[in-house]
């Protein structure tokens, strides 16, 4: 593959990984606690889409390759997403008498109950949606770029949900408040704001978004059961690039992490043509290069952001 | 001591928690010796369990001494576990890629210092930040040595493991033959179901052996260390650290030395699996394992030794009652069983019990300080304090 | 400038064009002033003016922008709070901490600085060092807790005892770590009146023993009856330093109130 083909896949994945880290990131600063059961919500959101298609069916018709049925699916992954999360939040979260530490653990214990469910209900092994494979673009093949329709419309249904968040958060009122809210809980609090609402508001976009990123994915790769779990670290990575807290930091985290993700095997190409010296570390670096490790490369960026700027990329460079 | 001259007394100063889980724990014990000497359980897969609950009781020691202490969120307890296993199997077995032979305390040995590496390198980037970010870091870490274990073939043997793993024992004077020379014992307690003590049997006591050992070494280094300024630090920081901060306590070489501590228990824990198990493979890092310690921990009650110890228990029970209502009652897979099980129990405790089950009742003073000169009276309420050595915490 | 800074001959500590802002705005502003031994400094200004950032700029859990801060004559900008503290300052919060599980006794005893027993090795190559060090805190402990007249609370738990003995209890740790300037952050916020006056006749109890003292308060008949000099800050400077006869009747004083409000 050329360099073109590897970053146009780079930016498919990173549609995905962008969704989930914009809601990771929503909820940290507002709901002010690191939800690791937000993976989960993002499988969640892919097998509701998987029951639901299988339902509807094709409804006809098809734009990009995708059947108007997977797009009924996907409004549905995305709903019982964001359902599921606020259930969880007035049944689970709000009653608990424990700070953000306690959610936090608390927040694995529901990411195990999602997942278990899941499992137990569809078993372990992996799915697909039942829509047909293409071919990649024949127009952009000479260029040594694979992509299909598919992931063109995943990477447009991304940019649209981002540009709806973006509008949503400057130009609504609900956005102000969000933006309030996770800049300053008490001010907002003592300035009027009903702080409640604007939560349960918070974990509706946050988990939908999610959901949405969970049937993207499940069309980018397939379905199982740990698909979100796996994806955890790699969205964290991308929220603490950014800055915890920031929904733009949070996206353009998601977007390098992805386009590193995905990259990773032109990295090791690259190294392999580097002259490095002395032999052993070049025989080192190119075995961590490769595509096994590309959840390790996240890691290794995380480590290395919270030890040169805890902030991240777009914090102030303080403790 | 009073247990022993007045056990109604004795039994009468308990809490109403510790009563409960005094009554289960008998119970249980009576109920596993019951259907030992029936013969519905062997006495070897007795053994086995006991010497799984000490290697639970083990890793939630460790992870208590990491978060019920400090506070830290350590979701690397899989990782550690491993690095003991693979750094002892590595060292020892015959199938080892590139070591292989050596004695098993220098698999000993070896699995403590690359636990310790790992230990300092994940501790000086997080432990300088919020309590969060070791959380998130500490998930990666589990992952990426779970995918160098996996993926370097030359140096783990990849999925295939490690095979011939020596016992901890072997090559010792006396105790390397003692299951052999042990001669074969029959029990008859029911008439008709004999209970047969052969090699095997020996062989399992051995490692429990091992295990009370190695439980009973960390019990006493971390019920010294807790009971102390030492301790007490610690639990200042896990409330509030800039309070210890403002007092002048270095907090981050403090989180750094309790995080180093627990991950040497957690490889220790690994170090008995690997001579027990005789095998190792990438499946021991699942990180399921940490989630059991996270369960016994906050269960038994954070901060409590004795509460960790109980959690070890709980644990054995969810992973063998899994596996046995698949093998009797129920077809379901057991591995999402046990996946909602760990759930709900850290919800639950959560919401009903974030204390847990046997929270930490004793003062963190130096007992004989406080048993020497300090005033003896019973406090109206709360933090509850007794005199004198008993071993309960 | 610190225009009317008093000359100090022994300074325990010294602010010298102390700067620190926050997205643009400066919460401390070219802040110069210092405290001298043995008296009960009292820091006061209007909501906003920049008292609890100079306070964690001092104890070293901000990082200045700019400017300096000595201990007893030792540069101490920019360390750790745990390095300030050894040299010598020690610092209580507006709200006390809670302590969970811990006995009034116990949190008293994370007070004294450089316990042996804070060693993890000393535990146990040197236990009977520890045993006797902690016999001694534990004592001194009490000898404190009987001071204040609280020693009825010694092992009651921490988190039930009541806001102002809470306050008491801080300063009674604080004092556990020998501090040469012990800084007060709001010691009488939300605390009884009766409890209040208890806390100003320990605090100059202690004073007179030989303890350095900053205060912040807002309270203004507690500082005023309390503490000289009184340093006043508005919008992150030093405005004027004085007495607090001088300080009530500054013109400047009395706008720099109104104009903030409060």
């Amino acid at each position: 593959m050329t360099v073109l083909g590897y970053l146009a896949n780079g930016l498919v994945f990173s549609s995905i990984i962008v969704l989930g880290s914009i809601g990771l990131s929503l909820v940290y600063s507002i709901a002010d606690f690191a939800n690791f059961a937000h993976g989960d919500t993002m499988t969640i959101g892919a097998y509701s889409a998987l029951v639901t298609f299988g339902a509807v069916g094709g409804l006809g018709g098809a734009v990009l390759g995708l059947p108007y049925g997977f797009f009924v699916a996907l409004v549905v992954g995305i709903a019982v997403a964001a359902v599921v999360a606020v259930a969880t939040e007035k049944l689970i979260y709000e009653p608990l008498d424990v700070d953000s530490i306690g959610l936090l653990i608390t927040s694995i214990g529901i990411a195990f109950i999602y997942r278990a469910v899941i499992q137990i209900r569809f078993g372990s092994d992996f799915t697909r949606f039942d829509v047909r494979p293409l071919r990649p673009i024949e127009a952009l093949v000479p260029y040594g770029v694979r992509i299909t329709l598919h992931d063109v419309a995943i990477f447009g249904s991304a940019v649209a949900l981002v540009v709806g968040l973006h509008v949503l958060l400057q130009y609504t009122d609900l956005g102000r408040k969000m933006r309030a809210m996770a800049d300053n809980p008490d001010l907002a609090r003592v300035s009027g704001i009903r702080t409640k609402r604007v939560k349960l508001w918070t974990w509706v976009i946050g988990a939908g978004l999610a959901g949405a990123g969970g049937v993207f994915l499940g069309l980018f790769n397939q379905l199982a059961p740990r698909m979100g779990f796996n994806l955890l670290l790699v969205i964290f990575a991308a929220v603490i690039l950014g800055g915890i807290g920031s929904v733009y930091g949070a996206m353009a985290g998601g977007f390098l992490i992805g386009m590193i993700n995905q990259l990773t095997p032109f990295f090791s190409n690259v190294v392999e043509a580097l002259p490095i010296r002395p032999n052993w570390l070049a025989t080192v670096i190119e075995n961590m290069i490769t595509i096994e490790y590309a959840n390790a490369i996240a890691f290794v960026i995380m480590v290395v952001v919270l030890l040169v700027r805890p902030n991240g990329i777009a914090g102030e460079a303080a403790t | 001591m009073s247990l022993l001259d007045d056990p109604k007394a004795a039994f009468a100063d308990l809490s109403r928690p510790e009563r409960w889980v005094l009554g289960v724990s008998v119970a249980f014990v009576l109920f596993l010796l019951v259907a030992m000497l029936t013969g519905a359980l062997g006495p070897t897969y007795f053994l086995f369990l006991v010497g799984l609950a000490g290697m639970y009781a083990l890793l939630s020691f460790g992870l208590n001494a990491q978060w019920g202490f400090t506070g830290l969120i350590n979701f690397s307890v899989a990782a550690f576990f491993g690095i003991g296993a693979y750094g002892t199997a590595l060292m020892t077995a015959s199938g080892s890629p590139i070591a292989g032979g050596f004695s098993p305390l220098v698999g000993l040995a070896v699995a403590l210092v690359v636990a310790l590496a790992l230990a300092l390198l994940i501790g000086i980037p997080t432990l300088r930040l919020r309590a969060d970010y070791l959380a998130i870091a500490s998930l990666g870490l589990a992952e990426v040595v779970r995918l160098i274990v996996l993926n370097e073939r030359w140096l783990t043997n990849g999925s295939a493991g490690l095979r011939g793993i020596p016992g901890f024992f072997d090559g010792w004077p006396v105790l390397s033959t003692f299951p052999e020379a042990m001669p074969g014992l029959r029990l008859v307690v029911i008439p008709g179901s004999p209970v047969i003590l052969e090699t095997a049997f020996w062989q399992a006591a051995l490692n429990v052996l091992l295990v009370l050992a190695f439980a009973g070494a960390a019990y006493f280094v971390l019920r010294r260390a807790h009971r102390s300024p030492w301790g007490r630090v610690l639990r200042t920081i896990r409330s509030d650290e800039d309070l210890a901060r403002a007092l002048g306590k270095n907090t981050y070489s403090f989180k750094m030395q309790s995080f180093v501590l627990g991950s040497l228990i957690m490889a220790l824990a690994g170090v008995f699996y690997a001579h027990l198990n005789l095998y190792v493979g990438p499946g021991d890092l699942d990180p399921i394992t940490t989630f059991y310690a996270w369960v016994a921990v906050i269960l038994g009650g954070s901060g409590s030794n004795r509460g960790a110890l109980f959690g070890g228990i709980v644990i054995v029970t969810i992973r063998e009652g899994t596996r046995f209502l698949n093998d009797v009652a129920l077809p379901i897979d057991p591995a999402p069983l046990r996946l909602l099980l760990i759930g709900v129990v850290i919800v639950a405790v959560m919401r009903y019990r974030p204390q847990g089950v046997l929270p930490p009742q004793r003062e963190l003073i130096w007992p004989s300080a406080v048993d020497g000169g300090g005033t003896p009276e019973t406090p109206d309420s709360g933090v509850r304090e007794r005199k004198g050595g008993d071993d309960d915490e | 400038m610190s225009e009317g800074a008093l000359p100090k001959e022994d300074a325990v500590l010294r602010v010298d064009d102390l700067q620190k802002s926050f997205g643009g705005l400066a919460a401390t502003d070219h802040a110069t002033f210092a405290v001298e031994r043995g008296t009960i400094t009292g820091l006061i200004g209007p909501n906003g003016a920049g008292k609890s950032t100079l306070f964690n700029l001092i104890s070293g859990f901000y990082e200045p922008d700019g400017g300096t801060v000595e201990v007893n004559g030792t540069d101490v900008t920019g360390m750790e709070p745990y390095e300030v503290a050894e040299q010598g300052l020690i610092r209580t919060f507006q709200t006390p901490r809670k302590l969970e599980g811990m006995t009034v006794r116990e949190a008293m005893l994370v007070g004294p600085r450089k316990q042996p027993g804070e060693s993890f090795l000393t535990l146990f190559t040197s236990p009977g060092t520890v045993a006797e060090s902690e016999s001694a805190n534990l004592a001194e402990a009490e000898r404190i807790l009987e001071d204040f007249e609280i020693d009825h609370l010694a092992t009651q738990p921490a988190t039930d005892i009541s806001g102002g003995q809470m306050k008491l209890v801080e300063l009674a740790r604080a004092m556990l770590a020998e501090p040469e300037v012990l800084l007060l952050d709001e010691p009488v916020a939300g605390v009884n009146p009766t409890l209040a006056k208890k806390l100003k006749e320990q605090i100059r109890r202690l004073n007179e023993q030989g303890t350095t003292f900053l205060l912040i308060e807002h309270d203004m008949e507690f500082v005023m009856d309390l503490a000289d000099p009184i340093v006043v800050l508005d919008q992150g400077h030093v405005l004027t330093e004085g007495t607090p006869e001088g300080v009530r009747n500054d013109q400047r004083v009395i706008d720099a109130y109104l104009g903030g409000g409060a």
